[in-house]
Order: structure tokens, then C-alpha cells, then sequence
């Protein structure tokens, strides 16, 4: 799932305790997270969870009601934004209209030191970088959405900053460009080697994209970890809940062993559920267990399986083209389950109402508290 | 102070720099308008003296007989007498005229702007409304004074009109109805004021989602009958600030009396002027001016409080 | 658009009703004859050129002028400060303090005119130019604020985010983003305050002194009938000013419009 090894890297950014208020509003509860040099570091979280909150504190918009800021080790608390090492892609781009493309990319070098010649070799490269070779002296509200954004990359990265700021940078994009989007912007953070903050509310984009992620919920993060960590192995319900699809069924704690966990899961029996499946260290009693639609598996006839079996009815059939989405109600619990198979050759579309087979292991499981 | 954004990272709150920079405007307000406010305010309880204000508290400028004083040897020593405001039946019947006209020109500016203000919202093509707001506003801002004076030319005792009707044989003599009277001043104010209704009002069309009126119409209204049960109650507010911003500012218009109002036309702005400009007893004048805005300030609240149901709900 | 020839007929006869003494103007002040009624008598230019020979009229209009240019300037000034203020920021008493600057668009003028007068009175200054531009400013600064802060409004905050996250100071920022793209608003805010200025009335009338304005002159030549015909022909002149100068702030208005990006809701106020 990850896209390149993690390299762990000296720590770029560090929140110690962050805490906002917007009047009585507790917008930032007690953030504290390391951000690594040269990492992709996505933020992602429900609309109003503070994640453009955070961002704008690093970037020195927002000032901080307590805590510290570090960036490269160095207090941010006195250092206004004009002065932090920091650069923004905002999420309205916020070109500026009066001005050619080049005259946007270029603006941050007006208070460099250099030759007029250096700095307009600069502008070329920068263009050059983000595909938009020629554009230079275009007049800036004469550009299409795709277009602003790389202008706005552009004017970003042409400051080498140390951290590059993305507040949903992709979010005005249709489905297409913004999956080129993707891409490239990958692409583009391993070529400059700078440590890129996306904010975003798809999951789906900070799964691709993302080296490691913090999911965000009411102002404070939930779980911050690698893609694959994050989705195998969510520690709350409400992470699991927020990252792709995840079936829940109540349990209970059984005993605790010297591997893992003994747990009653209902409708499913007794599952021997390992330490590494339940992140959110449970301590014992009334629990839950999750576990994604394509850890299931349909048994077609005659098909044998050395997994756990359950027999179950279908109730709901959603077809998606490559794939087919299956509401099955297990004998012994309430509520259907959801379970996705690929739609290969052999694999007929079962109807609803059809008895079937399901194939399942305990080694999927996650148990939370 | 600097002019630019001031950031409330960089050392300030948000409310200091907004503090900083709207001192200016509010300073120069405060100094220039509210301070001289309330200075007439105390002035209408003060004494008139010659060529000063005296400092003695008193009620006769609004009621009662009431005095120009001198200060002699330490004693007051009455030198004139004129009538408290109320009490002067000229300057009752100078503002009942002058509320009558301002009303009559609220209504008239109000009822006949109003068509307009929908026509253009809402069968103007949007590429030309703002052509046509232009060409509305134009003659609201080109020389007052003339204008006024033209309309005593139109409607003057040889006046366009007359001289029109007389031309064609329609009258056989002018007619003095149209000049120099009361209904004289509500027509050049009414032309005055026009922009100022059409544009409030235009406003608030515009803000009417297009759909409400598609649904009045789905549910079997006719479009007779949704204009007054959809249009006409979400264009109130727009109508509501059309009246203030016309009747609040017509009673001060001396101008239009002096010039088209003829000897019955006088409204309360030519009184006060007269107690400043020539008679010079600037506690009466102040009397006037508070009353004045007093009834205004009454009437336009009774107004707003019996359309509170339409300026109430979520309005942006 | 059912129903809409009944409207767009009412509409155009209530333009006639709008320009009818506009149009009426050109028509005298051409016309060969002292009295200002119908039959026309013929044609002349004898009343222009008798402006171009009063001496009081000429300081009338150097009056105005001074005026004008003064109180568009500061106006203006004023309403940047109050529209970016008002757009940008939230601070205590921003209702109140808001209102009173915004009250004398809806407070009769002779109200402000009379209680400057006995304030400037009473602290002993003398009436001249300077006392009108305080009253003009007081008047014509609402109607900068109102168009400035359309201006301000359709300014993405961002923008300036963006400049100072590039390593402008608020200052620079401000010279360089904010201020180019407030510049239609402000253009088209000094030609509307110049143009009301020019031709206020009442406060000019209470606070000119001895420095007659133009309009002032202008009413106290309506006294005599031999002195309207030229009257009409300087009312022709000031129209076309005016004209003039409202298109080039229309222009104004609309040109920023299109460059921030925004929907054309038209109108001034
Ligand atoms: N200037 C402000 N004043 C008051 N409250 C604010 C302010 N800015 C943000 N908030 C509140 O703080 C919370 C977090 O806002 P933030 O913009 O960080 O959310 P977000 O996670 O970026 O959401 P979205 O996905 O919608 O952009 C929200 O509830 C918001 O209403
Ligand atoms: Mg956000």
C-alpha cells in the first residue's frame, strides 16, 4: 500500500501539547505529534475537525492558545509567518490576479537577494517543474483550476521551503485531474525531497498519497500511523469507521493470554485474536470485533477452505462492475454483514434471498476496547 | 499605524487592529457628528441670549412661552419673547404639513419605484441590469439645484405643461393646480428620491430564489397570487429601507419648498433654517431640529415595528 | 417573461419622468429668451458665453473645485480605513461605531448642517471652505464605504495570506496585492464624492461663509430672472460633467468586478 519504505528521518515538526481556542471554542485539544524531514504527512479528518486549524499553526497563521511549536527544533512561538520556513498551497490557490504566472511564481524571490537574470531562471525552472513550461507570461485569472494549482505549487516550492503546506489542494478538481493530481504531486515531493502537509478529508487520497497519516476528530488525533497500519489495524471504532468499510460485531473478553486475547464473538464463537489486532489495548469485558468487507471470502459449491466457515442468506446485491458488494445475514446475528468479492470468471453474481457459505479467519479480526 | 493587514500573529489582537483601523473614520464620526448631535440636543434646553447662549436650563424652548434674555448685572433680563415650538401653532401646522408631505412623497416614490424595481429584476435580461440601474441612478446625482428648479419650469404658471396644454387647445387658460403648491413639492421630491426606493428594492428581488416563486406557482397559485404571497412579503425588507432611506432625509429638504412650494409649500426645514440663518436663536432652531428628528425618528420606528414580522428570519 | 411589455412600457415612461428635466436643460439653455417657458425663441450660445464674464462665478467655481478634490481624497481615505475595518476584522462596538459613521446617508442634511454650525460657532472658527469640506466629508464618506466595501469584500483573504506567507510584511502586502486590486473601488469611489461634493447644497449653504460654492451661487441666481438663462447654460456644463464623470467611476466599478472574478450586482449604493 505505501508507496516508498518510510525513511525515518530527523523530526521536522513537533506539536507538544497544541491547544486553540477560538473564543470558548476548543478548536486544537492537546495536539502532540512528530513530523518527520522529508516525509509525506497527511492530515485527515471529518469537515471541522481542526485539521486546517493545525496547518494554519505551523504556517503562522493561527496562533496557539498553548503548547509548542517546533519547526526543525526551533520555537515558533515568536516567529511570524512572513519569517517561518514554511510555504502554503492554499486551497483557493489564492493567485493573484493582477499578476502574470510568472509574476505569481516569482513573487516570493522579490525579497531575495540575486540577479534579474537568476531569478527569472528561477521562475523558468519552477514553471518547468510543475508542467507548465511557456505559461510565463499568461495573464493569471486566464487560467483553468489544474492550471492555478501549479501556479500556486510553483510559487510555494521556488522558496525551497523546508515544509510545504497543502490545505485540501485537490478538493476543486474533478475526478479525473485530480487523480493525475495525485501522481504527480508524488512525484513532485520525491523529486524536491521537502516535507509535504496535506490536509484532506478523502481518505482515499491520503491512503494513496501519504507516507504516514494523522486521522483527526474533534480537534485531536486519533491514530497516527502508516497507510497499511491504519487501515489493518485501526485502534478506535471511529477511526476504523472513517478509513474504508468495516463490519463491527459485539464480543466479549474472555481471557487474556501470553499472545494475545481469547474473545467471544457473537453469532461467531471463540477466536484466539493476537496482540498486534487489537491496537486500542482492551483490557478485558464487553468489546467489539471489526473486519473489512474483503476479508470475507463467498465458499462457491464444492469449494473448501482450512478458514472458519458461517452459513448465511443474502439480503443485499450491489454490483459495481470489477466488484460485487454482498449484505449476507449470518445465522446467529441481527445485523448483515458486508462482505466485497472481485468478479472473476467462476464467480457467478448470487442472487438475493440465495443460501451461501461464508469463509472468514480470526486473523483479520480487530478487536477494540 | 500601519494600513495594511495587521495579523494578529504579529503581537496584536484581532479587535486592537480593528480598533486601529476603523479610528479614523470613526474618530473624525464621533467628533463631527455625534459631539455636534448632541450639542444641539443641549442647546434646545439651553437660553437664547443675544449673539450667545445663555447656560440656564430650560423646557420653553419645546413648551411655553419663552424669552430672549441679557445678562445684566447678573440678572436675566428678557428682551424678546418668542413661542416654545409646541407651543406655536405656525410651528405645528409647518410640521403636520411637513410629516404629510414626506409622507406623500414615501408613498408616491415607493409605489411608483417599485414596478420599476421588479421589471428590472425580473424581466431585464441580467447583462443589462446593471445598465439600467445606471441609467436610473445618472439623474439622481446631477446638479439637485437645477433640477428642482426645472420642475418649477414644468409645472410653473407658463410652464411646459401649461404652455403643452395650452398649445393644443386642451385648456384655455393655465392651470394653477400644478404650481406652487403642496403636491408640487411631492412631485420634484418623489423624482429626487427615486434611486433611493429603486435600489433597496431592487436589491431584495434579486435575493428571491427563483424557485420559491416556481413552486407558488406548482402549488396553483396564480401569478397574481404568488406575487403577494411570495414576492411581495420576501421584497419587504428591500421596501422597508426604500421608505426609511426616503422619509427620513425629505423632511429636511428646504430647497424644494422654497422653490416649488410656494407660500403654503413652507416645511419644517425652512423654519429651522430661518431660526438659524435669520433670526439667529439657535436654541429654538435646535428646538425645532430635535423635534423634528424626534417625530421622524418616532414614526419611522412605528413603522419598522408594524413590518417586524417581515425583517425578522434568516436574511443575510 | 409574460406580463413584461406592460412593465417595460411603465418603466420607459418613468425614465421620461427621470430625465425630463435633463432633457428640458440643453433645450433653455440654448434658447434665444430671458423667460424660461415654452415657445422656444431660438438659438444661441450668448448664455455660454456669458459664464466665461462672471468674475463671482468663477470664484464659485474655484471654490467647488478646492472643495471637491479635498473631499474625495479624504472621504475615500476615510472609507478604506472603514471598509477594510469593516470587511476584515471584528472588534468591539463595530455595530455602533459602523452606524454612526454610515447615519448621515439617511440623516437629513440640514440635521448635520445646523449641528456643525453651532459647534463650529461655538469653538469660535470662521466659516469658509475648510468648514464645508468637514461637512462635505461627513456626507460623502458613507457613500465611499459602501462601494469600497464591495470592493474589499470580493478580495479573497487568502490572497493576502498567500503574500505573506511568501515573506511580505502587512505593509508591502497591502502596497502590493490588496491595494491594485481595491483600485477600481477606489477610482470609483473619489469620482462619486467628487461629484456629490460638487453639488451639495444644504451644507455649503450653512457652512460656506462668505465663500460662495457653485451651487450656493447657483441658488442665489435664481433670485433673478435675467440671470437664469445663464444658470441653465452652467447646468448643461455640470450635467455632462457629471455624466461623465459617474460612466468613467461605472467603469471603474465594473473593471474591478470582473477581475476579482465577481457577480455584477450593479448599482452604486
Ligand atoms: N476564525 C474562527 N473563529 C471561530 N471558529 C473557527 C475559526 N476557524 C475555525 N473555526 C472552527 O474550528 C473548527 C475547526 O475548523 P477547521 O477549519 O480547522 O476545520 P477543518 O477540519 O479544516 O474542516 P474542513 O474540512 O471543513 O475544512 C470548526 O468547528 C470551525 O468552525
Ligand atoms: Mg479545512
Amino acid at each position: 500500500m505505501t508507496e516508498k519504505p518510510t525513511m525515518p528521518g530527523p523530526t521536522m515538526i513537533e506539536f507538544r501539547d497544541v491547544q486553540k481556542y477560538y473564543g470558548d471554542y476548543h478548536a486544537l485539544r492537546g495536539i502532540t505529534a512528530e513530523i518527520r524531514a522529508g516525509e509525506f504527512f497527511s492530515l485527515l479528518g471529518p469537515s471541522g475537525c481542526g485539521k486546517t486549524t493545525l496547518l494554519r499553526t505551523i504556517a503562522g497563521f493561527e496562533s496557539i492558545s498553548s503548547g509548542v511549536v517546533l519547526i526543525d527544533g526551533k520555537d515558533m512561538a515568536q516567529v511570524p509567518a512572513n519569517q517561518r520556513p514554511t510555504n502554503m498551497v492554499f486551497q483557493s490557490y489564492a493567485i493573484f490576479p493582477h499578476l502574470t504566472v510568472a509574476e505569481n511564481v516569482g513573487f516570493g524571490l522579490r525579497r531575495e537577494a540575486g540577479s534579474r537574470e537568476d531569478k527569472a531562471r528561477r521562475v523558468t525552472e519552477a514553471l518547468e517543474m510543475v508542467g507548465l513550461k511557456g505559461y510565463g507570461a499568461r495573464a493569471a485569472h486566464a487560467l483553468s483550476g489544474g492550471q492555478r494549482q501549479r501556479v500556486a505549487l510553483a510559487r510555494a516550492l521556488i522558496l525551497k521551503p523546508k515544509v510545504l503546506l497543502l490545505d485540501e489542494p485537490l478538493s476543486a478538481l474533478d475526478k479525473k485531474m485530480r487523480e493525475n493530481m495525485q501522481v504527480e504531486l508524488i512525484k513532485l515531493q520525491r523529486q524536491v525531497g521537502i516535507t509535504f502537509i496535506l490536509v484532506t478529508h478523502d481518505q482515499e487520497e491520503a491512503l494513496v498519497m501519504s507516507d504516514r497519516i494523522a486521522v483527526m476528530f474533534e480537534g485531536q488525533i486519533a491514530q497516527l500511523d502508516d497507510p497499511e497500519t491504519l487501515y489493518r489495524r485501526p485502534k478506535t471504532r471511529q477511526v476504523a469507521d472513517f478509513i474504508g468499510t468495516m463490519n463491527f460485531l459485539p464480543a466479549e473478553v474472555a481471557a487474556q493470554t501470553n499472545e494475545g486475547y481469547s474473545v467471544d464473538v457473537a453469532g461467531l464463537g471463540r477466536c484466539e485474536i493476537t496482540e498486534a489486532q487489537a491496537p486500542g489495548a482492551p483490557t478485558g469485558g464487553p468489546a467489539s470485533v471489526g473486519f473489512r468487507p474483503e476479508t470475507l471470502t463467498i465458499l462457491y459449491e464444492g469449494q473448501t477452505t482450512s478458514d472458519r466457515v458461517s452459513e448465511g442468506t443474502v439480503e443485499e446485491v450491489v454490483y459495481y462492475g470489477d466488484m460485487t458488494y454482498y449484505d449476507v445475514k449470518l445465522d446467529g446475528i441481527d445485523t448483515p454483514v458486508r462482505l466485497s468479492m472481485r468478479n472473476l470468471p467462476g464467480r457467478p453474481v448470487l442472487d438475493i434471498r440465495t443460501r451461501t457459505r461464508v469463509s472468514w479467519s480470526p486473523g483479520a479480526l480487530v478487536l477494540f476496547r | 499605524m500601519s494600513i495594511g493587514g495587521l495579523f494578529s500573529r504579529i503581537g496584536r489582537s484581532e479587535a486592537a487592529s480593528g480598533l486601529a483601523m476603523i479610528s479614523p473614520p470613526a474618530i473624525y464620526a464621533i467628533l463631527l457628528l455625534a459631539a455636534p448631535l448632541v450639542t444641539i440636543l443641549l442647546y434646545s434646553f439651553l437660553t437664547d441670549g443675544y449673539l450667545e447662549i445663555i447656560r440656564q436650563f430650560t423646557l420653553c424652548n419645546y413648551f411655553g412661552p419663552c424669552g430672549t434674555y441679557k445678562m445684566v448685572e447678573g440678572e436675566l433680563v428678557q428682551q424678546a419673547q418668542f413661542k416654545g415650538a409646541w407651543s406655536d401653532p405656525l410651528f405645528l401646522t409647518v410640521m403636520l404639513r411637513s410629516l404629510y408631505v414626506s409622507l406623500g412623497v414615501t408613498i408616491a416614490t415607493v409605489f411608483l419605484s417599485f414596478p420599476v424595481a421588479y421589471f428590472v429584476s425580473f424581466h431585464v435580461e441580467p447583462s443589462k441590469k446593471s445598465l439600467w440601474l445606471f441609467l436610473i441612478t445618472i439623474p439622481f446625482w446631477t446638479s439637485y439645484l437645477i433640477r428642482v428648479f426645472l420642475w418649477k419650469v414644468i409645472l410653473g404658471y407658463n410652464g411646459v405643461i401649461n404652455s403643452a396644454l395650452l398649445g393644443l387647445g386642451i385648456i384655455d387658460e393655465p392651470l394653477q393646480v400644478i404650481n406652487y403648491n403642496v403636491g408640487a413639492v411631492i412631485v420634484t421630491l418623489a423624482h429626487a428620491y427615486a434611486p433611493f426606493a429603486i435600489l433597496p428594492i431592487f436589491v431584495a428581488l434579486e435575493k428571491i430564489d427563483r424557485s420559491l416563486l416556481e413552486a407558488g406557482q406548482d402549488l396553483g397559485e396564480s401569478s397574481f397570487t404568488t406575487f403577494l404571497r411570495v414576492t411581495l412579503p420576501l421584497a419587504m425588507p428591500g421596501v422597508v429601507a426604500a421608505v426609511l432611506i426616503v422619509f427620513i432625509p425629505t423632511i429636511g429638504d428646504f430647497v424644494t419648498p422654497q422653490l416649488v412650494g410656494g407660500p403654503e409649500g413652507r416645511l419644517v426645514a425652512n423654519l429651522i433654517q430661518l431660526q438659524y440663518l435669520k433670526l439667529d436663536n439657535y436654541p429654538l432652531g435646535s428646538a425645532m431640529a430635535v423635534s423634528a428628528m424626534a417625530v421622524v425618528t418616532a414614526v419611522s420606528l412605528c413603522f419598522l415595528f408594524l413590518n417586524r414580522r417581515f425583517l425578522r428570519g434568516p436574511q443575510s | 417573461m409574460k406580463g413584461g411589455t406592460g412593465f417595460r412600457i411603465y418603466a420607459m415612461v418613468y425614465l421620461v419622468f427621470l430625465y425630463a428635466p435633463i432633457v428640458l436643460l440643453p433645450m433653455f439653455a440654448f434658447n434665444n429668451g430671458i423667460i424660461i417657458a415654452f415657445p422656444l425663441q431660438g438659438f444661441t450660445t450668448q448664455w455660454f458665453a456669458a459664464l466665461l464674464d462672471d468674475p463671482p462665478l468663477h470664484d464659485a467655481v474655484r471654490n467647488s473645485l478646492i472643495i471637491a478634490v479635498s473631499v474625495s481624497i479624504l472621504s475615500t481615505t476615510l472609507g478604506v480605513f472603514a471598509a477594510r475595518a469593516s470587511t476584515r476584522f471584528n472588534f468591539p462596538f463595530k455595530g455602533p461605531l459602523m452606524g454612526l459613521i454610515m447615519l448621515p446617508l439617511v440623516l437629513p442634511e440640514i440635521i448635520v448642517a445646523v449641528s456643525l454650525l453651532v459647534v463650529l460657532l461655538g469653538l469660535g472658527v470662521s466659516l469658509n471652505i475648510l468648514t464645508v469640506i468637514l461637512g462635505h466629508v461627513l456626507v460623502c464618506t458613507p457613500f465611499c464605504i459602501a462601494i469600497l466595501t464591495s470592493a474589499f469584500q470580493s478580495l479573497d483573504r487568502s490572497l493576502e495570506e498567500a503574500a505573506y506567507d511568501l515573506g511580505e510584511t502587512p505593509l508591502s502586502t497591502f502596497r502590493l496585492i490588496i491595494l491594485p486590486l481595491v483600485m477600481p473601488g477606489i477610482v470609483s469611489a473619489l469620482l462619486i464624492s467628487f461629484t456629490i461634493s460638487l453639488d451639495e447644497f444644504i451644507i455649503a449653504f450653512f457652512l460656506a461663509g462668505t465663500q460662495a460654492t457653485l451651487p450656493v451661487y447657483i441658488f442665489s441666481q435664481f433670485r433673478f430672472p435675467q440671470a437664469v438663462p445663464v444658470i441653465m447654460a452652467l447646468g448643461t456644463i455640470l450635467v455632462c460633467l457629471s455624466i461623465l464623470l459617474l460612466s468613467i467611476a461605472e467603469f471603474f466599478r465594473r473593471r474591478g468586478l470582473a477581475r476579482s472574478g465577481a457577480k455584477d450586482t450593479g448599482g452604486f449604493l
